[in-house]
């Protein structure tokens, strides 16, 4: 546990660097949110009622689509795909740290980092500018943090996933586009999934990436609430739980392939 | 020999480097069409679900989508590497133009290809067809000379808007950033008829970073919509004038630039 740390703050400091980056990235926050927010309050004006909730929670679903990204999308997959691309990953492999181990402690100082500098401001941001509404009671709050790290847990592993792929593959550069813009559709992030299609609706039930943007946001606005939120926080819970454990199993087969390349 | 045919035998080299790795082309092909597909999927079941967007119907949506991806796709082909002018000159790659017997620009200009941008036309391509069939227009020549003008237009205000921001790198040393964030911006004005948003960002987007005539402003002269903007009707057929002046701003901007690296390169 004591390596874990000791990786998950190097990944800190690395991040820390770049300041500029900072206001960069803030204000590339502030855009996102600015477009969603226009979006949603031009469909509501126009049909009020249609989306079965306030203008204000709609916008909340919106805000947080946007924000959350930052803090979620960590990207252990381009990490992966360098050090493979680069041949790095050996010096990756002799650490004194599982691999699986090492890219979540990376992947955790990262979010940590982000969390840590950006995620006041861009809740100010969202407040004060565009009408975000504050959890309402602790209890609220704290549902919403459990959700949002098992949100954390999920992304972190698909992207993970991703990765190992590279090791097959060399690149994901190719793919990387689409791979993306599914993960956006079929988790919600931009467009909450009670308004999608049926038939889209029941595909995306099954896949994992609702457990990334829709399931939080849900309970944040409280869409998802009393025993449906708890129900949402197993079934996250429970695609954590699956993906670590196909995650490990996939990195293990691909890990002894790259051993014998590398012989 | 001259610069055009210069620069179209470098194309043609390019290409060859690039069909070296057809396993590549094919999932990059595949995947920018299935990211362009969710697009407007997206878009598609928002519209659908409230009927309109702002008094844009679904296939009115697609088109302005499509009259953007047709001129980002030529961009994206032929100049999608200007966004990488801070590697040429990090790496040093940027010296080798300079020593050689030609116009750097050109040989800047003709360095790369990025296929993808066949996957932006095949979509751009089928999408207008289908919103052309759909919204059941009939245009006159005169429509069809503007739709073909807006696209170059198009092209021409993303290159040039691109390699302004990317010539931010010969004084920083960086500009990608900057340039995301100017395709970010770009981004919102392509999924979303830009007469949504609020006043300020439409004038930014129509007089600072026009983004806007790559597809808003000549859709709503091709698709007879002027009404929407009301005295600002010609604002509709400026797409050509508005690239024009930047490809004169861009070549001052390059100018002013090419004298800074030699003096600091020493």
């Amino acid at each position: 546990m004591k390596i874990f740390w000791a990786f998950a703050r190097q990944a800190f400091h690395n991040s820390a660097v770049y300041r500029f980056e900072f206001w960069l990235r803030l204000f590339s926050i502030y855009l996102l949110m600015y477009c969603i927010y226009w979006v949603w309050k031009t469909l509501y004006t126009q049909t009020p009622g249609a989306f079965g909730v306030s203008l204000e929670q709609m916008v909340t679903y919106g805000i947080l689509g946007m924000a959350l990204e930052i803090f979620l999308d960590v990207g252990p997959e381009w990490y992966i795909a360098t050090q493979v691309r680069t041949g790095a990953i050996d010096t990756d492999l002799m650490k004194p740290l599982d691999f699986h181990v090492h890219m979540l402690a990376r992947s955790t100082g990262e979010m940590m980092f982000s969390l840590g500098i950006l995620a006041f401001p861009s809740f100010a941001i969202g407040h004060y500018l565009f009408g975000l509404s504050l959890p309402g009671d602790v209890l609220h709050g704290l549902t919403f943090a459990v959700s949002l790290i098992l949100s954390f847990f999920v992304f972190f592993h698909i992207g993970f996933l991703l990765g190992t792929l590279t090791v097959i593959t060399l690149d994901i550069r190719s793919i990387a586009w689409a791979y993306y813009s599914l993960v956006a559709f079929f988790s919600g992030q931009i467009v909450p999934l009670w308004l999608f299609p049926e038939v889209l609706r029941k595909i995306s039930s099954f896949l994992p990436f609702q457990a990334v943007y829709y399931i939080p946001i849900s309970i944040y606005i409280k869409t998802l609430s009393g025993s449906a939120a708890l129900k949402a926080l197993g079934l996250q819970a429970f695609w954590a739980v699956a993906l670590v454990f196909f995650a490990r199993w996939a990195w293990d087969r691909v890990h002894t392939r790259l051993t014998v390349q590398g012989g | 020999m001259s610069a055009m045919a210069l620069y179209f035998r470098l194309i043609r080299v390019a290409i060859q480097a690039r069909m070296q790795y057809r396993a590549d082309f094919l999932t990059g092909i595949i995947g920018v069409i299935v990211m362009n597909v969710t697009t407007v999927t997206l878009i598609g079941i928002l519209v659908t679900r409230f009927s309109h967007l702002n008094g844009w119907s679904l296939w009115e949506v697609v088109f302005l989508y499509c009259l953007w991806l047709l001129g980002h796709s030529l961009f994206s082909l032929f100049f999608w590497h200007v966004r990488a002018l801070e590697d040429y000159l990090v790496e040093g790659t940027f010296d080798q133009f300079l020593i050689r017997p030609a116009s750097p620009f050109i040989l800047f200009l003709g360095r790369e290809v990025q296929y993808l941008g066949v996957a932006d036309a095949i979509f751009g391509i089928s999408g207008l067809s289908l919103a052309y069939s759909n919204l059941d227009l009939h245009w006159n020549a005169t429509k069809w000379l503007f739709f073909g003008a807006a696209i170059i237009a198009g092209t021409l205000i993303e290159s040039t808007l691109s390699l302004m921001i990317a010539c931010i790198s010969f004084w920083t040393g960086r500009s990608r950033r900057a340039n995301n964030l100017m395709m970010q911006i770009n981004t919102m004005v392509q999924y979303y008829p830009m007469d949504i948003f609020g006043y300020v960002f439409r004038v930014i987007v129509t007089g600072f970073i026009p983004v806007a005539f790559m597809n808003y402003y000549p859709a709503l002269m091709l698709l007879d919509k002027l009404d929407r903007v009301g005295s600002l009707w010609w604002l509709a057929y400026m797409s050509p004038v508005v690239a024009f002046l930047l490809v004169g701003i861009t070549s001052v901007v390059w100018r002013l630039a090419l004298r800074r690296y030699s003096s600091s390169g020493g």
